[in-house]
């Protein structure tokens, strides 16, 4: 068992230095990150993003959750304006994060706004899973960014991973594919 | 260009692997050091894993070039390079062998059950410490729902606000079962809203339980959230409810924050515990690859430096060996190597000092080789020079002339073995080992060498050279005076001549006129038989003074020196005319003449050869008187500068004991000689500047060889020498 114990270090080398394209699919199976939708309003003068995710993450990151690893969503939002004879300019590029963890002092599964500093706490997982499901009222610009008659592309995109962890760890991490990325969901907003 | 600038570059690329190594294990602590930076971090010290792998090869193929190629040195520096790598490799490989096994059981000692335990108890401590105040919290909501059920309208907005005064909540909410808010109130703040309430405790309330909880507050610490049914508010319908916020008590809070992140903390770590252990030992393993290449590439390095030199010495060592001794080497150091290399320079600085001195020497010893040689060359004396096993080392021209042997590459071979066809040096070579028999290393001798072409009087000097390991050989110097004994000789019969011809030819004419003067007058008294006798007696008397009178005048002849007439002179003509005289004279003589008619012109005296021609003629002549069939060879040839003549007959030649004194005057073996005849044809012979020879042919008979030259050129020279002495 100690020489078990001894000799890890080496499998996990091998493993690093010899499995790096090692196949992931069997861990991705149970999982589903996608957006369902995503809509912008104009509401006193400004442009609301409302998204609507599917998130059913993997067993490993539920685990890592779990076991007290917090977890990031990061949002990536742009809106950009088409000119002819020129490439699109983008008038709009931001990103949101907000963190999920778990506070064993008031066993409560706290989702935090990273940029605001707000924060909801949830009394189950499954519940703070829900809370991250809706996205809504994220302020992405104001009329004089994005006049209201005027005709924009908008796409945003949603990734979750495990957060915090150290860059040395994240490293050795990366054959695990611990991190989900939506594809960039796209709509044209037409006055 | 490059090369000047590789140290900096060197130099530059070590500090950057250093940092990023440093960085590296820095970054496997936390994500704080330079996270964003990790995977360039690694990524450096894999490039210069890599740079020192492409390093540690190239000079490694060299080494195994030179090994294969028996490079001078290369086994030194691979026995260094094992020594260096093995004292370098063995610890680092210790080293991270024991790091390793404490790195990983120190990380399993993080997550021991009992630190689990005791954070799991430090968890459930504070929660109890935080029961005690949500149950204090509930109570006083209870008891503030109780006396709210009586207010209504304005009249519970001030209850509410008068309790919010009353107590510690921060926050006192009245809202529907919905969660529609009926009132607000939060100390501090006069215009908040307030948030959402969850549907949790919405729910838990319908259904008529109190609901007490912790919840994080948005700044850090914690608070309670307690609410309840306020069961009779009036003017109202519906049930309404209560929900008050208590602020945890800071230190209390700030603790209870402390075990919640140490807690998560652990939690991570326990989830990263395999991760954190691969990490760690990730690190050590490219720390410990990277010093490993380090140590062998320095093994390498210094192997190679440390050789250098040595292979500098045996470069140098070889090249000296070849004879360049003006190898110098570059003093790498100013250490043992550094002296041995100074030593060797001052070595083969010496050593081409000597060999200049040697080679001084040499051409000293060259050029009086040379000089000797010339000396050699131009004296008349032989030398010859012998090793002590008596082969020839030196023998000059004058002793193949005198000695008859042709010296040229005779260098090192045994004179025994030359000796073999040349019987002069036989019989010196006899004489030599008769000497070295008898112990004799010097001597003097006159020596008499005695062979077909004639007597050979050598006067020898014989020495052994001195050496440092006792004789090194013997040098023998000899000088032919044969000619000079002859000269004596001649000399002495000249004088003889001179005497004889004037002592006895003084009273030669009174005995003839005396006898005839006896005979006239006596002849006339005396009768017939003595008149007869008296008539012989005086003739005989004359006839006998006659011949004396020739006889001195062969002798005058023989002693006087002629002037010579010299003139251009046909030889084979005149042998010729000669011959046809002779032959008038003697018909049964048969004469056989083989002559040169195109090339037998000379300068020389017509009166003096024919007389030459008359004497040998004449000898011949004599010595076929009673022969059967006798025949005289007279043949003339051109040998370069030189007439030859030769005279053969078919006689019974010259006796053994004569052949060597054939040309002393007064030696003949005929009854009638005077034997001036040889003496006088080796007179003129040498007033030409001739030379000649006497033998007896293979065939039989006498032959005479005469060289005479072509000009007077060598006629006048004997003449000169003549009237000098």
């Amino acid at each position: 068992m100690h020489l078990l114990r001894g000799t890890s270090w080496l499998l996990t080398l091998a493993a690093l230095l010899g499995t790096a394209t090692a196949p992931v699919a069997a861990a991705q199976e149970a999982e589903r990150f996608e957006i369902r939708n995503a809509y912008v309003q104009l509401v006193n003068g400004e442009w609301l993003l409302d998204v609507r995710l599917d998130v059913a993450l993997a067993e490993a990151a539920r685990q890592a959750f779990a076991e007290g690893v917090p977890l990031l969503l990061r949002l990536e939002v742009e809106a950009s304006v088409e000119r002819r004879l020129l490439p699109s300019d983008e008038v709009v590029s931001l990103g949101r994060r907000w963190q999920l963890a778990y506070d064993a002092i008031a066993e409560r599964y706290v989702v935090t706004d990273v940029k605001a500093g707000t924060h909801v706490s949830h009394a189950t997982r499954e519940e703070a899973f829900e809370a991250l499901d809706h996205i809504g009222g994220i302020v992405i610009a104001d009329t004089a960014t994005l006049p209201e008659g005027q005709r924009f592309d908008m796409r945003v995109r949603a990734t979750v991973e495990i957060g915090e962890l150290p860059a040395a760890v994240r490293v050795l991490l990366f054959w695990r594919s611990w991190s989900r990325t939506t594809e960039w969901y796209a709509w044209q907003v037409r006055p | 260009m490059i090369r000047r600038w590789l140290p900096f570059i060197a130099g530059a690329g070590i500090v950057i692997w250093v940092t990023a190594l440093v960085m590296l294990a820095l970054t496997a602590e936390g994500p704080q050091r330079f996270g964003e930076l990790y995977l360039a971090i690694l990524l450096i010290n894999v490039a210069g894993m890599v740079a020192l792998l492409v390093l540690i090869g190239g000079r490694l193929a060299d080494f195994v070039r030179d090994w294969r190629r028996h490079v001078p040195g290369s086994r030194l520096r691979g026995r260094t390079l094992l020594m260096f790598g093995g004292l370098a490799i063995a610890p680092l490989l210790m080293v991270f062998t024991f790091s390793v096994l404490f790195l990983t059981r120190g990380i399993d000692g993080w997550f021991h059950a009992e630190v689990r335990q005791g954070l799991t108890d430090a968890l459930g401590l504070s929660r109890a410490a935080l029961d005690l105040r949500m149950r204090e919290y509930l109570d006083r909501t209870l008891g503030m729902a109780d006396r709210l059920a009586a207010e209504s309208g304005a009249g519970l907005y001030f209850a509410l606000d008068e309790e919010l005064r009353n107590s510690d909540a921060e926050e006192l909410i009245v809202a529907s079962a919905g969660g529609q808010t009926v009132a607000y109130i939060r100390a501090g703040i006069q215009h908040a809203l307030p948030a959402a309430l969850p549907a949790d405790l919405l729910l838990q309330l319908r259904q008529g339980r109190p609901h007490v909880s912790l919840q994080p507050a948005p700044g850090g610490g914690y608070q309670v959230r307690a609410a309840t049914q306020v069961l009779s508010v009036a003017g109202t319908h519906s049930p309404l409810v209560l929900i008050a916020t208590y602020p945890v008590p800071q230190r209390l809070s700030d603790l209870a924050g402390t075990v919640q992140q140490a807690y998560q903390q652990y939690g991570q770590l326990s989830y990263l515990r395999e991760p954190l252990k691969a990490a760690f030992v990730l690190t050590l393993s490219l720390v410990l690859l990277m010093a490993l290449l380090a140590a062998v590439y320095g093994a390498l390095y210094f192997s190679e430096r440390l050789v250098r030199p040595v292979q500098d010495l045996i470069a140098g060592t070889r090249a000296v060996a070849k004879g360049d001794f003006d190898t110098r080497l570059l003093r790498p150091s100013h250490d043992e190597i550094g002296f041995l290399v100074t030593s060797f320079n001052d070595m083969t600085k010496k050593l081409a000092r000597a060999r200049e001195e040697a080679e001084r020497s040499q051409a000293a010893v060259e050029a009086e080789r040379a000089a000797l040689a010339v000396i050699l060359a131009r004296l008349t004396s032989g030398v010859l020079s012998l090793e002590p096993d008596l082969r020839v080392r030196v023998a000059n021209q004058a002793a193949g002339v005198i000695l008859g042997v042709d010296f040229k590459g005779a260098a090192g071979r045994p004179l025994a073995e030359i000796a073999a066809g040349h019987p002069l040096l036989a019989e010196l070579h006899a004489v030599l080992q008769r000497h070295l028999a008898a112990g004799e290393s010097e001597w003097r001798e006159q020596v008499t060498l005695r062979a077909d072409a004639g007597r050979r009087e050598l006067v020898c000097a014989c020495t052994s050279l001195p050496g440092d390991a006792g004789a090194q050989g013997l040098v023998l110097v000899f000088d032919e005076v044969t000619q000079l004994l002859q000269a004596q000789r001649q000399a002495a019969w000249g004088e003889v001549a001179r005497r004889l011809a004037h002592e006895i030819r003084n009273p030669l004419t009174p005995i003839q006129l005396s006898a005839e003067r006896m005979r006239r007058k006596l002849m006339r008294g005396l009768g017939a038989p003595e008149a007869e006798l008296l008539e012989r007696s005086t003739h005989t008397i004359v006839q006998q003074v006659e011949a004396m009178k020739q006889m001195v005048a062969a002798f005058t002849e023989y002693a006087k020196a002629p002037e010579m007439h010299i003139s251009e002179l046909d030889l084979s003509a005149l042998v010729r005319q000669v011959a046809d005289l002779y032959h008038a004279q003697d018909p049964r003589v048969a004469f056989g003449l083989s002559l040169d008619l195109k090339a037998s012109l000379l300068e020389a005296d017509p009166g003096r050869i024919r007389q030459l021609l008359n004497n040998l003629l004449t000898n011949s002549l004599e010595a076929l008187d009673g022969h059967q069939n006798p025949v005289i060879m007279i043949e003339t040839r051109r040998l370069g500068d030189r007439v030859a003549l030769a005279v053969t007959d078919n006689g019974p030649g010259f006796q053994d004991g004569l052949l060597e004194q054939a040309f002393d005057p007064y030696v003949t073996s005929k009854p009638k000689g005077t034997g001036l005849g040889l003496a006088i044809v080796r007179r003129i012979v040498e007033e030409h500047g001739g030379t000649v020879e006497v033998d007896n042919a293979p065939e039989g008979g006498a032959r005479v060889r005469i060289l005479l030259p072509a000009t007077a050129r060598e006629a006048r020279r004997a003449e000169g020498r003549r009237e000098k002495a």
